[in-house]
């Protein structure tokens, strides 16, 4: 069961961030309460830098931000956050001659764990938690890639952190690992706050119970994903030819065209899905800006 | 007084089970624990989660692979376990990097056993320089980002990775000393640059990353060897008495710089 924690466990508003003359955040708020929530955009809108901001790797140059009840931008706040919070970046790396328990043991004297049995107990656990413990004597330039990336996961929950930050976790996985993966997820998220960044839309319907929408640098949309779905309601449809003035219009699985947008003749509406949604609320907000 | 004479008192049973027991009475109960079934009993009633805990723990440390060379060495000299898992992960203490700074001092040395030791002394304290911008940052540095959100102070990792390089280092430049020709002092005249150096670097990277730091400190020590040739012995001003205390007081100038720097390294920045 997922509990609703009484006050959000991370709180923005107003943030922005440039790398240089590039302005990579505008001006996001967003806030994350219990359970999983995904962070949805294409590639290059500010998904990464958002949760480097939220897990005390960045500063944002402007807006206000508390996670786990804490500010993050002062020293004493950044440390308890730090204490509260596991991340899996991006692209995890790892040093090439440690087994994963020596990894994940490392990790843990990072997160000040120095008693030696206590230290083994808490990489015995996060192991067993992803299916690993079998694979722990093995170095991890031997394990496959989905193997690496329980291993960095494990690494990410050592110490039972109250807030998880996965930046794209399931990236590179084949289909049957991305599967083993959304289900350890989502059993994470039971107890616990998961903020994770995805460009998949079906990672958002298969995991999440918020998202918040990211475009060029700023929080198009927040809410569940039945909400994002709603945004194309009435606008999704079926035929048997391309419809050229759809936002989109692709030949599905069935042989019938599915187009989202304006109808051909003679077309039948569809139940929005989250990526009708998505795709409504990204090419509009794109079709807004072209027009000035 | 035998095994089955003597049995664990009760406060002490409770604190095992707390895990409230240090070393090395812990020992010596888990030993006793592990071949008294009466024992066993006593705690099982006293309180029946701590035997799984006693389980788990056991489980845990069997898991437990055995360190490697490095992590052993380390902690037979008296390095604590953890310390010595950190020291592990250093990037460059590494077979290969040993091999490049050994096959540089070695060619170092040849230079001046054929024409002069200012090769040798002007090299050797790069070799620190080098190692400890390899040793941290996100270039070097594979789980750089998983340190940088880590609880764990980054100066303080950053102090200990350039200490290991400083000291492995420092111990290959004194064997290499040891194969050079007779100069006397003047044969040791890297040791203070190579530590007057590696702290300036180290209070720039605060400002400038390792890389750019250690370059620039590095470029400004080749400037200063060149422009000073044919200075005394050891080939340099750098290497006669003076030029040594002065790089002596420099070195305890980076050194307080560092120290103020220190806050700048917890201070999340733009990976580069």
């Amino acid at each position: 069961m997922i509990v609703a924690p009484a006050v959000p466990v991370v709180r923005a508003s107003h943030l922005s961030l440039r790398y240089g003359r590039t302005p990579a955040l505008t001006d996001v708020a967003f806030t994350l309460g219990g359970g999983v929530t995904g962070l949805l955009g294409p590639n290059g809108a500010g998904k990464t830098t958002l949760l480097r901001i939220v897990a005390t790797a960045l500063t944002p140059d402007h807006g206000e931000l508390t996670v786990l009840g804490a500010d993050p931008r002062t020293e004493p706040g950044r440390l308890a956050v730090r204490r509260r919070l596991g991340y899996l970046p991006q692209d995890p790396g790892f040093h090439p001659a440690f087994t994963a328990f020596e990894f994940i043991d490392y990790v843990a004297i990072l997160k000040e764990l120095t008693d030696r049995r206590a230290r083994h107990e808490e990489v015995c656990r996060v192991l067993a938690a992803v299916g690993l413990r079998e694979h722990r004597g093995k170095k991890i330039r031997t394990l496959s890639g989905g193997m690496r990336q329980r291993v960095a996961l494990a690494a990410a929950l050592v110490g039972d952190p109250d807030l998880l930050v996965l930046d794209e976790p399931t990236v590179g996985l084949d289909p049957e690992q991305r599967l083993r993966f959304r289900e350890v997820i989502a059993e994470l998220g039971e107890g616990r706050s998961v903020l994770l960044s995805t460009h998949q839309t079906e990672e958002v319907m298969a995991l999440c119970q918020r998202v918040v929408v990211l475009d060029r640098g700023q929080a198009r949309f927040e809410g569940t994903p039945a909400d994002l779905a709603a945004l194309a309601d009435g606008r999704v449809w079926t035929s048997g030819s391309r419809a050229p003035e759809a936002l989109a219009s692709w030949r599905a699985g069935s042989g019938r065209y599915r187009h989202v947008g304006e109808p051909p003749p003679g077309a039948e509406l569809l139940e929005p899905t989250v990526e009708d949604g998505y795709l409504m609320l990204v090419d509009t907000t794109a079709q807004q800006e072209a027009r000035g | 007084m035998t095994a089955t004479e003597w049995h664990v008192p009760e406060a002490e049973l409770r604190r095992y089970g707390e895990r409230t027991m240090a070393p090395p009475v812990l020992w010596s109960t888990e030993a006793h624990l592990a071949a008294c079934a009466a024992c066993q009993d006593r705690l099982a009633e006293l309180d029946p989660q701590a035997v799984a805990a006693g389980w788990a723990r056991l489980d845990a440390e069997l898991d437990a692979p055995v360190p490697g060379l490095v992590e052993r060495l380390l902690t037979r000299a008296g390095v604590a376990d953890h310390t010595a898992r950190l020291l592990a992960a250093t990037p460059v203490l590494r077979l290969s990097w040993v091999t490049a700074v050994v096959s540089t001092l070695a060619l170092a040395a040849l230079v001046a056993h054929l024409a002069h030791p200012v090769v040798f002394l002007a090299t050797a304290p790069l070799l620190p320089l080098a190692g400890v911008a390899m040793s941290f940052g996100p270039r070097a540095d594979p789980t750089y980002e998983i340190s940088v959100v880590a609880p764990m102070h980054t100066f303080r990792l950053l102090l200990l990775r350039s200490s290991a390089v400083l000291a492995v280092t420092t111990v290959l430049s004194a064997a290499a000393t040891l194969a050079l020709p007779e100069f006397g002092l003047v044969a040791l005249g890297w040791f203070l640059p190579a530590l007057a150096l590696t702290l300036a670097s180290l209070a720039l990277t605060a400002r400038l990353g390792p890389v750019l730091a250690a370059a620039s400190v590095a470029l400004g020590w080749i400037a200063l060897v060149t422009s000073t040739l044919g200075t005394g012995s050891g080939g340099s001003a750098a290497f006669v008495p003076v030029g040594q205390f002065a790089t002596a007081v420099a070195g305890a100038l980076a050194a307080v710089a560092l120290a103020r720097a220190r806050r700048a390294f917890e201070t999340p920045r733009r990976l580069r």
